[in-house]
């Protein structure tokens, strides 16, 4: 902690060794950059990129098929030194396996940097430029080239170059949003006002941005020292989770690499005992490895997910991390921020109060109209108000523009209003030309009000009109008489009593009040030439008329309940975590159904009671407001049990920081945990998250580089549209898993019966390498496409523990019935092919020895002809190729089951999903091309059918 | 349980339904001759005696149990073409194709022991093995249909001239036409396939050396010798090793 803020400026100068007016020299400045270098942040450490491709090369499957590589190499070469006569055979598979697993590592790869390169181009910031008084002369220096002590000057709109101490300050404001999570700007002067450095006025901070006025200071830290950079380097430490895909892939490849290397040294066991030799047993080894790895599935799941992070990006989601789109699928809790995020961060006007009653206006995105009874000519004086005690001005030239989107120059509140008006009474700007403001009283905290004197537009009345807005209290105190139906009644205790109960009751509603009135200044007093002085007050602010209230509130976004309850149905907790007022957190949850109309807090519960909070049985409340300073007296037992017992949570008053706690709570419960954010003191929680979703538009770089997704329209319901297509592709990579992994069984039997029966190879390996690359790819890509079963979003969140990508239930559906059923089908194909050409079943039993003797070139079939090695050797080629088209055929009918899991295929509808067709026909062509096209060519193995 | 029961009658289904579809392919199946020959269009060579190792011969003509293997073999080999075995065989038309078609049981041509002259094991019980003169039986595979065009014979050379004599039995290495066509297995029960005997009379200063012999099948047009791939497809590559 720095003391930076208690010194005064000439121990400052002494400190640093700088001078205020002249600043560092050069030659000094140079110096301190030699020794603390540049002002920027390391960027968190990239990986090598080799590093990253080799680890493509060696993960997954790819160890266990360079094994069977090298096993090839070191069988060929042995048959080599023996002198076979086919010793290139195993030669050619290993190559062909190495190659395999080259081409799926640069394809893993490739996709891999598409998607980090998406990200990298995010990251890329303007350089920025900082004026500086080195010399004693002001000088334009990339932020960079800052060191401590040099004399910065900053103005509104400028980023804070480094971490400053203010030595001199005009009206200057800061926006700390991207460090605290305080939206209001803060000012800033030289006064040393608070103990702590992040408290106290005097210090400026890197990164976050000087809203107006202007300031000069002596640069204190810079870089990674800043405090900022301190954050980032905290966020770097927060680990990072793996992803649950990335657990579930793992799970799965040590499954099936577990079946592929037990069957397979089972069977090498088994087939030595049979007194095999090690050679043969080995390539044996080789063949039931290469049966059980899906090889081509690994890339269809790049695929599958780099192809839904696309179909994402066009719903707002940017995903920064392939693998993130499955997490959003099985979030459980969603920590959402407020504002911007659920609401559409935007003051607009909710309700109004005149005549007595409170009228409702419309809150939604793009109104044009509003609907309520604007008969009554209070509204015609309050409109009038509301319209010219307004210091905010539309920016010129966007009158094509909806007046929703239009941009604005003024504060929250004033925007809210002039929109307001420009929507029921056209154009605000020539109603203000037309009552010329005479004098004006802006706005400040002492007297809470805004005044100004316009003329009339009526030609005929040469009297002034006293417009004024302000805190409803403060307006009231000034005011004698009301206006009811356009008459001004006086103000007795009973209207008095009902402008308190509206008050109250909007207040209550979380929106910020204001309260007008008006006074038609006599013409006698006050005649056309009158100087106003607003120095002097020389007109009456007081015994006014008292119009109406209006307020104000950032509504919700009309497409966030529906989003909310999309949520409640697919079993997923929304808590709203928010630096806002409690009053006006809950409204807003209760508005968008974060906390559901039913439910009732503690509080609640204790009102309807009318008992106090202590005596109410916590149990009873679904739902619960967190107060920040609450949560900061909370134990963790306390934070659980209250994320444990209540569905509806709203932690109102929270700092950035405690948000890493809740999402901390929210994993001890073993959910998934979302957590959207923005400031860069949000990255630890946005790192912490099982998935952090930043936001686009109001989102910082920081946060955005915490991030595993960004969310380019900031809009809660886009993170709704992700978890359905999260949930969506883990549903289809089930599907393609289920789909790749039964024709293994069919590549497997064959090898086990050949053991064991000693029937001629119904298969090649190069055939099985065949199936997996060649014809199944796009069929199991295609299942990606698949459109959602009805259900998606009526499920709970999948169980991190229990329900697996590959869980036993789909591993024993695929390979103990489908698979079998697969097996059983190819091989009835197969011992046609053999009987049609002359072998009969029964006589294929135990031949292998003599069937793969190249000396014996008479082997007499079941019809008494003698056959060559080589025309065995083809005929075995012959049933490859027919077991390869049996497996190809029987896995266009596996696709078309595998369309659905839960729904009837006619639900699902055979043709939606016209990419499966695409698959399907692409399957039979390569078969084709491979039997009929390719049917010459030795290596492959392939050989015409009939 | 219930999942074990399941699986039990899921298998047995399966085991039923393979069982069914196999016993369907197989009634379509003719018991006399397989459905598609495509695949044996050209017979292949093979000789007999065959040694166990490659085709290889290695004896020493003065050790009988040096090539007692070779003239079991032979003899056994020979034990089918006994006069005594073909008295059911009918002497046919030497030198044209022997068409049955028409009749309901093929019969086999007669094939006399005798034709292979010096090879035939009547006069020389070990085949020429003892004298240095070693026979070696070329046949052609069988296979059904097959009817060769022009004079098919057998042709033997070696690698290096001037180590070896041959001799052939028929005279010519002549392959008869009357054996063909063969009618397969179940209708041509007593078939016997010509042979040829290839006598080889190695020279004196040939011996302890390995001598490269390679028969073919020529003068048939339909009989291909020289396909890339296959290495016995009318045509045959042995060695021969003697020592004294």
């Amino acid at each position: 902690i720095q003391e930076d803020h208690k010194l005064s400026a000439s121990e400052l100068e002494g400190k640093y060794g700088t001078n205020i007016n002249k600043g560092l020299s050069s030659a000094r400045a140079a110096e301190l950059l030699a020794r603390d270098g540049l002002n920027s942040l390391t960027p968190p450490k990239a990986t090598p990129e080799i590093v990253k491709f080799l680890k493509q090369m060696v993960g997954g499957f790819s160890i266990l098929l360079w094994v069977g590589a090298v096993f090839s190499w070191i069988s060929s070469g042995i048959q080599i030194a023996q002198g076979a006569d086919s010793p290139f055979d195993n030669l050619y598979l290993g190559v062909v396996l190495a190659l395999v697993v080259i081409l799926t590592g640069i394809f893993a790869y490739y996709q891999e940097a598409k998607s980090t390169n998406i990200m990298a181009s995010f990251s890329k910031m303007v350089p920025q430029q900082a004026l500086v008084i080195r010399d004693g002369e002001k000088k334009e220096l990339p932020a960079e080239q800052l060191v401590i002590g040099d004399i910065v000057e900053i103005k509104g709109g400028d980023r804070i170059p480094a971490d400053i101490r203010l030595i001199a300050a005009q009206g200057c404001k800061v926006d700390n949003s991207s460090l605290t999570g305080e939206s209001e700007p803060q000012p800033r002067s030289c006064e040393f006002t608070h103990d702590n450095p992040l408290e106290t006025r005097n210090i400026a901070f890197y990164s976050t941005t000087c809203v107006e006025g202007t300031a000069t200071g002596v640069v204190i830290n810079t870089g990674d020292r800043t405090v900022i950079g301190r954050i980032a380097s905290l966020a770097s430490g927060v680990g990072n989770e793996k992803t649950p895909i990335a657990i579930e892939i793992e799970h799965f490849v040590y499954l099936v690499a577990g079946v592929a290397v037990s069957i397979g040294v089972l069977f090498f066991i088994i087939s030595v005992s049979m007194r095999y030799k090690i050679l043969d047993s080995i390539i044996f080894l080789i063949g039931i490895i290469v049966a059980n790895v899906p090889e081509g599935l690994l890339a269809t799941v790049t695929v599958s997910l780099s192809l839904t992070a696309k179909r994402m990006a066009k719903k707002n989601c940017l995903v920064k991390n392939l693998e993130a789109v499955e997490t959003l699928g099985s979030t459980s809790i969603i920590c959402s921020d407020k504002t911007g995020t659920l609401t559409q961060n935007r003051m607009t006007v909710a309700h109004l109060w005149f005549d007595n009653q409170i009228y409702s206006a419309d809150t939604s995105e793009d109104q044009t109209t509003q609907p309520f009874d604007q008969s009554s000519p209070t509204w015609t004086a309050l409109s009038k108000i509301v319209a010219l005690c307004n210091r905010a001005e539309f920016r010129p030239g966007q009158e094509g523009i909806p007046i929703m989107k239009r941009v604005v120059v003024g504060d929250a509140s004033e925007t809210a209003l002039l929109k307001f008006s420009e929507v029921l009474l056209g154009d605000v700007m020539s109603i203000r030309a037309q009552n010329k403001k005479v004098a004006e009283i802006p706005f400040n905290s002492t007297n809470k009000f805004q005044l100004s004197i316009h003329e009339t537009d009526d030609a005929n009345d040469k009297c002034y009109l006293l417009v004024m807005k302000g805190a409803p209290e403060r307006i009231l105190e000034r005011c004698s008489t009301i206006m009811i139906n356009g008459k001004e009644e006086p103000l007795d205790s009973e209207k008095a009593e009902a402008f308190q109960t509206a008050y109250m009751e909007l207040g209550g509603m979380g929106e910020r009040v204001l309260g007008f009135c008006h006074l038609y200044l006599p013409e006698n007093e006050f005649p056309d030439t009158y100087s106003f002085d607003t120095d002097a007050m020389n007109f009456p602010t007081s015994n006014l008329c008292f119009v109406g209230l209006l307020s104000m509130i950032d509504p919700p976004r009309s497409t966030v309940p529906d989003a909310v309850s999309k949520c409640r149905s697919a079993g997923i907790k929304v808590i709203m975590v928010t630096g806002d007022h409690p009053i006006t957190a809950k409204a807003i949850a209760r508005s968008v159904g974060i906390i559901s109309a039913t439910s009732e807090t503690v509080e609640d519960i204790a009102k309807r009671l009318n008992i106090p909070v202590e005596r109410v049985n916590r149990r009873e409340a679904t739902a619960a407001v967190v107060n920040g300073m609450e949560l900061k007296d909370m134990s963790l037992q306390e934070l659980d049990e209250i994320l444990c017992n209540h569905s509806e949570i709203v932690f109102a008053r929270t700092s950035p920081q405690q948000k890493l706690i809740i999402v901390e709570g929210c994993q001890r419960q073993g959910a998934v945990v979302a957590v959207t954010g923005d400031g860069v003191n949000d990255s630890p929680a946005l790192k912490k998250a099982d998935i952090g979703i930043a936001m686009g538009i109001a989102g910082s770089d920081a946060a955005k580089n915490a991030a595993d997704m960004v969310l380019l329209d900031d809009n809660f319901a886009s993170i709704v549209t992700g978890v359905e297509e999260g949930r969506l592709i883990f549903d289809n990579l089930k599907k393609t898993i289920a789909y790749t992994l039964t024709k293994n069984i069919a590549e497997l039997c064959p090898f086990l019966i050949y053991i064991i029966a000693s029937i001629p190879l119904p298969i090649g390996t190069i055939t099985i390498l065949f199936i997996d690359l060649g014809t199944d790819i796009i069929p199991s890509v295609a299942l990606a496409y698949e459109k959602a079963e009805s259900d998606i979003m009526n499920r709970r969140p999948r169980n991190k523990q229990k329900d697996r990508l590959v869980n036993q239930q789909l591993a024993v559906y695929s390979y103990l019935q489908i698979g079998i059923m697969q097996s059983v089908g190819a091989f009835v194909t197969y011992f046609t092919v053999y009987a049609e050409q002359g072998f009969l079943p029964l006589t294929l039993l135990g031949v292998r020895v003599d069937w793969e003797n190249s000396a014996i070139n008479d082997f007499e079939d079941s019809y008494g002809q003698q056959w060559t090695k080589y025309q065995r050797t083809y005929l075995q080629w012959t049933g490859y190729t027919a077991f390869f088209v049996s497996i190809t055929i029987q896995q266009v009918a596996d696709l078309i089951i595998r369309k659905t899991r839960r729904n009837s295929i006619f639900q699902q509808g055979l043709f939606r999903n016209k990419v499966i067709w695409v698959g399907i026909f692409s399957q039979i062509g390569i078969a084709l091309i491979l039997t009929y096209g390719l049917g010459h060519v030795t290596a492959l193995n392939f050989t015409p059918l009939r | 349980g219930l999942i074990l029961l399941f699986y039990l009658v899921f298998y047995g289904f399966l085991a039923a339904l393979f069982t069914f579809t196999m016993w369907v392919m197989l009634q379509t199946l003719s018991s006399d001759i397989p459905k598609y020959r495509d695949r044996i269009s050209s017979p292949g060579l093979m000789i007999s005696p065959k040694p166990d190792t490659a085709l290889e011969f290695y004896f020493n003509r003065s050790d009988t149990q040096s090539y007692a293997e070779y003239v079991s073999t032979l003899r056994k080999f020979l034990e089918s073409y006994d006069d005594a075995k073909q008295s059911q065989n009918i002497n046919c038309t030497p030198g044209r194709i022997f068409d049955q078609n028409d009749v309901a049981v093929k019969k086999a041509c007669r094939f006399n022991l005798s034709e292979l002259g010096q090879c035939s094991g009547k006069e020389d019980k070990t085949f020429g093995y003892s004298k240095g003169t070693p026979c070696v039986l070329v046949k052609m595979n069988r296979i059904i249909g097959l009817k060769p065009e022009g004079e098919p014979h057998i042709q033997c050379a070696s690698k290096e001239e001037g180590m070896v004599e041959i001799n052939y039995f028929p005279p010519g290495g002549l392959i008869d036409l009357m054996y063909f066509p063969y009618y397969g297995k179940s209708l041509h029960a007593h078939y016997l396939q010509p042979l040829v005997a290839v006598q080889l009379a190695i020279h004196s200063n040939s011996t302890k050396e390995e001598i490269a012999i390679e028969c073919k099948i020529l003068g048939s047009p339909n009989l291909k010798n020289e396909d890339e791939r296959d290495k016995f497809l009318g045509r045959i590559a042995f060695k021969v090793q003697m020592t004294e």
